[in-house]
């Protein structure tokens, strides 16, 4: 951050002995400042985290649903999937379960996701399932939503 | 978003030139009664430009000169004071839409996904998981609904019932707790995107081979 307690020219004029006072000023400003910075500040975080949780919580719910129709038709009819789809929808299970989905500053979340999407498409490429999952995976969300 | 910080920044900045510009502005009553908000502070401003000639007609260039230097720091500090302070409050500001939307998100998509899966299996295996055919007609109009919605259609949908929901803006300043994401998608249940997930949890109940987990992981 750029503190300023004085300005460049304030050795050069009868104000010297005002230092002490400038920087109090400073100092108010920047209480002010601060106080009003940080009821901005939280407002807009909370429009783009308004946004971007929901955007978060459909790719996981969207998972979430799609694994368990996969999981009930695998134990339906085992013979159906390869032993390697069967793993694959276990995995994604088992990152669903532990998805830390209220915690976005979490270190694993943009891992796990990443893991999440890799095995959705995995399952579905060799399901020969033509899921729209549109959103997320076409990268379709360009249109910016006010709050 | 970019645009309304733009726009605060600058009408700040603009605001604070302006009373650089003048010589005996009385800005200086404010530091006696720190101003609550924004409104309070102009509004005193606007006061004492009014009378600030009877005031201050008199003052010495000292006092001008004072006032003068006063206002620069105090603008100086303002500006800098404002930016730490968005830096500070940003990410706390994120969380707490973020924990406020996740979980109704969450049930959108848990919709979407379900239905979405269902309608791609292969019919003798719908028809081993859900054996009556007026289910699996409900499955199959369910993804037509949700389908016809793309992400930012949902989005906007939700944003809409957000800023009509009044109790929104009472809890912002409240941690989202579990129990207050709870609370939130229960208010939002009788909007459209919260009875798609109302139909899905009701159609699962009768269909009970489809086991998908509902509740959103912690």
């Amino acid at each position: 951050m750029d503190v300023r307690p004085e300005p460049a020219d304030a050795g050069s004029d009868i104000f010297d002995s005002s230092l002490n006072l400038e920087d109090a000023h400073f100092r108010e400003g920047y209480a002010d400042g601060h106080r009003h910075g940080v009821a901005a500040g939280t407002e807009e975080g909370r429009q783009v985290g308004l946004k971007t949780g929901f955007e978060t919580g459909e790719e996981l719910g969207f998972y979430r649903g799609c694994v368990g129709v996969w999981g009930s038709a695998i134990r339906a009819d085992p013979t159906r999937y390869s032993a390697r789809v069967q793993k694959s929808v276990r995995t994604m299970e088992a990152l669903l379960d532990g998805y830390p989905t209220m915690e976005p500053e979490d270190e694993r979340v943009q891992e796990m996701m990443g893991d999440l999407r890799l095995k959705f498409r995995a399952v579905c490429a060799s399901l020969g399932a033509k899921l729209e999952n549109r959103g997320y995976l076409k990268g379709v969300d360009n249109k910016d939503v006010e709050f | 978003m970019e645009h309304n910080i733009a726009e605060e920044l600058y009408s700040e900045s603009l605001r604070f030139s302006q009373l650089e510009l003048s010589p005996s502005s009385a800005a200086h009553n404010d530091h006696q009664l720190p101003g609550n908000d924004e409104t309070d502070l102009l509004d005193k401003d606007g006061l004492a430009w009014d009378d600030s000639d009877e005031v201050f007609g008199e003052s010495s260039d000292l006092d001008r000169e004072w006032q003068r230097r006063h206002d620069q720091f105090y603008t100086i500090g303002y500006r800098d004071g404002v930016i730490a302070g968005k830096e500070a409050s940003a990410q706390e500001g994120f969380n707490i839409g973020f924990k406020q939307s996740v979980p109704i998100g969450y049930n959108w998509g848990l919709v979407k996904g379900a239905t979405s899966a269902f309608a791609c299996l292969p019919d003798e295996l719908k028809e081993r998981l859900v054996e009556d055919q007026g289910h699996r007609d409900k499955f199959q109009d369910l993804y037509k609904s949700v389908n016809s919605l793309s992400t930012p259609d949902a989005l906007k949908l939700f944003s809409d019932e957000i800023m009509s929901d009044k109790t929104t803006q009472q809890s912002k300043a409240a941690e989202a707790s579990g129990l207050t994401a709870g609370s939130q998608v229960q208010s939002l249940e009788p909007s459209r995107l919260g009875s798609y997930f109302a139909e899905l949890r009701s159609l699962l109940i009768e269909c009970p081979a489809i086991d998908v987990r509902l509740d959103m992981s912690p």
